[in-house]
C-alpha cells in the first residue's frame, strides 16, 4: 500500500513542478532548461531553512519562494534579452552553474554528501509522518498552489502571455511590455517549481545535487511536450505518465540495472516521435511552431 | 609559478585544440542548417566507442580502428539527417522543435550505448605511451598526437571552407539558403553532406581524447556544450571564430584550475558564455547578421 502511495507523491511532485514549467514554456513560449535549477533551489533553501535554522515547513516555503524569486529574476534579466535557441542556451549555462553551486560549494550544501535529518514536516499542529499523509499534504500544498495558477492562466495576463508567445511583434505594437511580460511569466514559473522542490526535500528527508541535473531538466520538459503545453491539464498527465512508466518496466520483471538506461530510451523515443508526428503533444494547444 | 603555469596553459592549449575540432565540426552543422543539433554529442560518444569496439573488442589495428569510427560517426550523422531533420525542415518547423527531437534522440541515443558498453569507464589503450620534456615541461606523445592531429584537421577544413568549390556552396547556403537552391545546389544533398562532415570530425575528437582519458555514455554533452560555446563566443555565421573559441576556452579552463579548482572549470565555461550573451552576442569574429538572427 505504501508503494502505491509512494507513486501518488512522486505524481502530485512531478506534476507541479511540470505545470509551473508551463506557465513559461506552454504559455508563453519560453523554453527553459533550467527548471530543475529552480526546483533545486526550492528544496535546498527549504532544506536549510529548517535544518539549519529550525524553521516549520511552511515558513521555509516562504524562504524557498523569496530565495528563488529572486535568483529566477536574476537569470531572467540578462536571458530574456535573447531569443530563440539563445535563450535556450542560456538557461542550459544557468543549468549547469547552479547545478555546480550545490555540488561544489560543500561549506553551505554539503556537495555530494547531500543533507540528510530532515524534519518531518508538520501542517498546523500536525505531523505528516506517513506516506499517506504526505499525499494528502501534497495535495492540499500544491493544490493550493495550482490554485493560483490557474487563476493566472485564465486572467487577462494568462491571456496576454499567450499573445506574446503568439506573436511578439503584434503585442508590442498593442502597447504591451513584451520583455517585462516574459519576466514576470519566467520569475512566477520558477516560483511555482519550488513548491515542489520543499515538497521533494520534506518527502525524501535527504537531498542531493543529482535530483537537480540538465537531465533533471530534460525530463520535466519532456513531461510538458508529451502532454501537451499551453493546456492546464496536458504537463500534469504528461507527469503521471512519465512516472507511472518506469513502474510498468518493473511489472515487466527488467532488471533494475536495466530499467534506468532503457526508461530514458523510452522518453527519447517519446519526444523524437511526437516532434515528428503530434508536435502539441496529447492534448496540448501549443506546438512550438 | 612559472614553470607549473606554462605546463597547465600548455595542457589547456592542448585540451583547446580538441575543443576546436568539435567546434569547427559544429559550427559547419549550425551555421548550413541553423539546427540547434544537441545530437552532435551522440556522434561524439559514438565515435569513441565504436573505435573502442575495432580496437578493443574486434582487435583491429589502431588506424583501421580510427577511420572505421570516424566513417560510421559520418553514416550516423548523415542518418540523423535524413530520419530526424529533413523531415522537420521539410515541414519548416520551428527551431524549437528540432531541438526538442534533437534532445530526445540524444536521451535514447546514449542511453542505448550505456545499455550496450555499460555506464563505467573504458579505455582505450592504443599501445602509444612515454612523454617528451622541453626545459621543464612534459608533453605526453598522446598529447604531441591531439594537438598535431586537431591542428592540421582545423586547418585544412579551414582552408578548404575558405577556397574551394565546395567551401563556396557550403557559405553559399549558409548566407542564404532559398537563394543557394534557386541557383540549382541541392539543399538536402548540402545538408547530409555538412552533417556527416562535422559528425565525422566529431568522432575524430573523440577519439583523440578517448585515447589519453578514457570514455564514458555521457561524454558526448560535455563535448557539445563546449563546442556550441566555442560557436558562440567565436561567432555564429563564422567557420575561423569556433576554433578561436574552442582554444580559448581550453585555455580559460587552465587558469581556473591554476587560480581556483578543477571542479569549477564547467560552471566558468558557462559564466564566459552568458558575459558574451550579454556584452557581445555576436562573438569575436562578428559579421553582421540579419535582424532576425541577432541573438539580441
Amino acid at each position: 500500500m505504501n508503494y502505491l502511495w509512494h507513486i501518488v507523491n512522486m505524481a502530485g511532485i512531478y506534476a507541479i513542478l511540470a505545470m509551473s514549467l508551463n506557465l513559461a514554456a506552454g504559455y508563453t513560449g519560453l523554453l527553459s532548461l533550467c527548471h530543475a535549477a529552480f526546483y533545486g533551489l526550492g528544496a535546498y533553501t527549504a532544506t536549510l531553512v529548517m535544518v539549519d535554522v529550525g524553521f516549520d515547513f511552511l515558513p521555509a516555503l516562504a524562504c524557498a519562494l523569496i530565495v528563488t524569486a529572486l535568483l529566477s529574476l536574476m537569470i531572467a534579466l540578462p536571458s530574456l534579452r535573447l531569443r530563440g535557441d539563445y535563450f535556450v542556451l542560456a538557461t542550459l549555462g544557468f543549468q549547469i552553474i547552479v547545478f555546480s553551486v550545490l555540488y561544489n560549494w560543500v561549506g553551505l550544501t554539503r556537495g555530494p554528501y547531500g543533507i540528510s535529518g530532515i524534519p518531518v514536516p508538520k501542517f498546523f499542529g500536525l505531523e505528516v509522518d506517513s506516506v499517506a499523509k504526505y499525499a494528502l499534504f501534497t495535495a492540499v500544498v500544491g493544490g493550493l498552489g495550482l490554485g493560483v495558477l490557474w487563476l493566472l492562466a485564465h486572467s487577462p495576463f494568462g491571456r496576454l502571455l499567450r499573445a506574446v508567445r503568439d506573436d511578439e511583434l503584434a503585442a508590442a505594437a498593442l502597447g504591451k511590455n513584451v520583455t517585462h511580460v516574459k519576466t514576470i511569466a519566467f520569475v512566477l514559473s520558477a516560483c511555482f517549481a519550488a513548491i515542489p522542490g520543499a515538497l521533494f526535500a520534506g518527502y525524501m528527508r535527504y537531498i542531493d545535487p543529482t535530483s537537480f541535473t540538465l537531465t533533471e531538466s530534460i525530463f520535466i520538459i519532456s513531461m510538458v511536450v508529451i502532454g501537451g503545453a499551453g493546456n492546464f491539464a496536458g504537463p500534469a498527465i504528461g507527469a503521471v505518465l512519465l512516472v507511472l512508466l518506469p513502474e510498468a518496466l518493473r511489472f515487466l520483471h527488467v532488471p533494475d540495472s536495466v530499467a534506468a538506461n532503457l526508461r530514458q530510451v523510452v522518453y527519447g523515443i517519446l519526444l523524437i516521435l511526437l516532434m515528428r508526428f503530434r508536435p502539441q503533444g496529447l492534448i496540448g494547444e501549443y506546438d512550438f511552431e | 609559478m612559472s614553470e607549473l603555469f606554462v605546463q597547465l596553459l600548455l595542457n589547456g592549449l592542448i585540451n583547446g585544440c580538441l575543443y576546436a575540432l568539435v567546434a569547427a565540426g559544429y559550427a559547419l552543422i549550425y551555421n548550413t542548417t541553423r539546427v540547434f543539433h544537441v545530437a552532435h554529442g551522440v556522434a561524439y560518444t559514438a565515435g569513441a566507442y565504436l573505435s573502442f569496439y575495432f580496437l578493443v573488442r574486434l582487435g583491429w589495428p589502431l588506424w583501421a580502428s580510427v577511420v572505421g569510427a570516424i566513417l560510421l560517426s559520418g553514416v550516423l550523422g548523415a542518418s540523423m539527417e535524413w530520419f530526424l531533420y529533413a523531415p522537420l525542415a521539410r515541414r519548416r518547423s520551428s527551431l524549437l522543435v528540432a531541438f526538442l527531437s534533437s534532445l530526445g534522440f540524444y536521451t535514447a541515443a546514449i542511453n542505448i550505448v550505456a545499455l550496450v558498453f555499460g555506464n563505467e569507464t573504458q579505455v582505450l589503450r592504443a599501445g602509444v605511451s612515454g612523454t617528451i620534456t622541453f626545459g621543464g615541461v612534459i608533453v605526453t606523445k598522446i598529447q604531441m598526437a591531439q594537438a598535431l592531429v586537431a591542428g592540421l584537421v582545423v586547418a585544412a577544413l579551414l582552408l578548404g571552407l575558405g577556397r574551394s568549390r565546395w567551401g563556396r556552396i557550403i557559405r553559399a547556403v549558409r548566407d542564404n539558403p532559398e537563394l543557394a537552391s534557386v541557383m540549382g545546389i541541392n539543399l538536402f544533398a548540402i545538408r547530409t553532406a555538412v552533417f556527416a562532415a562535422g559528425s565525422s570530425l566529431a568522432a575524430l575528437a573523440a577519439v583523440l581524447s578517448a585515447l589519453d582519458v578514457g570514455m564514458d555514455p555521457h561524454i558526448g554533452m560535455p563535448a557539445l556544450l563546449t563546442a556550441a560555446v566555442a560557436l558562440i563566443i567565436g561567432g555564429i555565421g563564422t567557420f575561423g571564430g569556433p576554433v578561436l573559441g574552442g582554444l580559448l576556452l581550453g585555455l580559460v579552463q587552465a587558469l581556473v584550475v591554476w587560480q581556483i579548482s578543477a571542479r569549477w572549470t564547467e560552471a566558468v565555461t558557462f559564466a564566459v558564455l552568458i558575459l558574451f550573451l550579454v556584452f557581445r552576442p555576436y562573438g569575436l569574429l562578428s559579421r553582421r547578421q540579419r535582424l532576425e538572427e541577432q541573438a539580441a
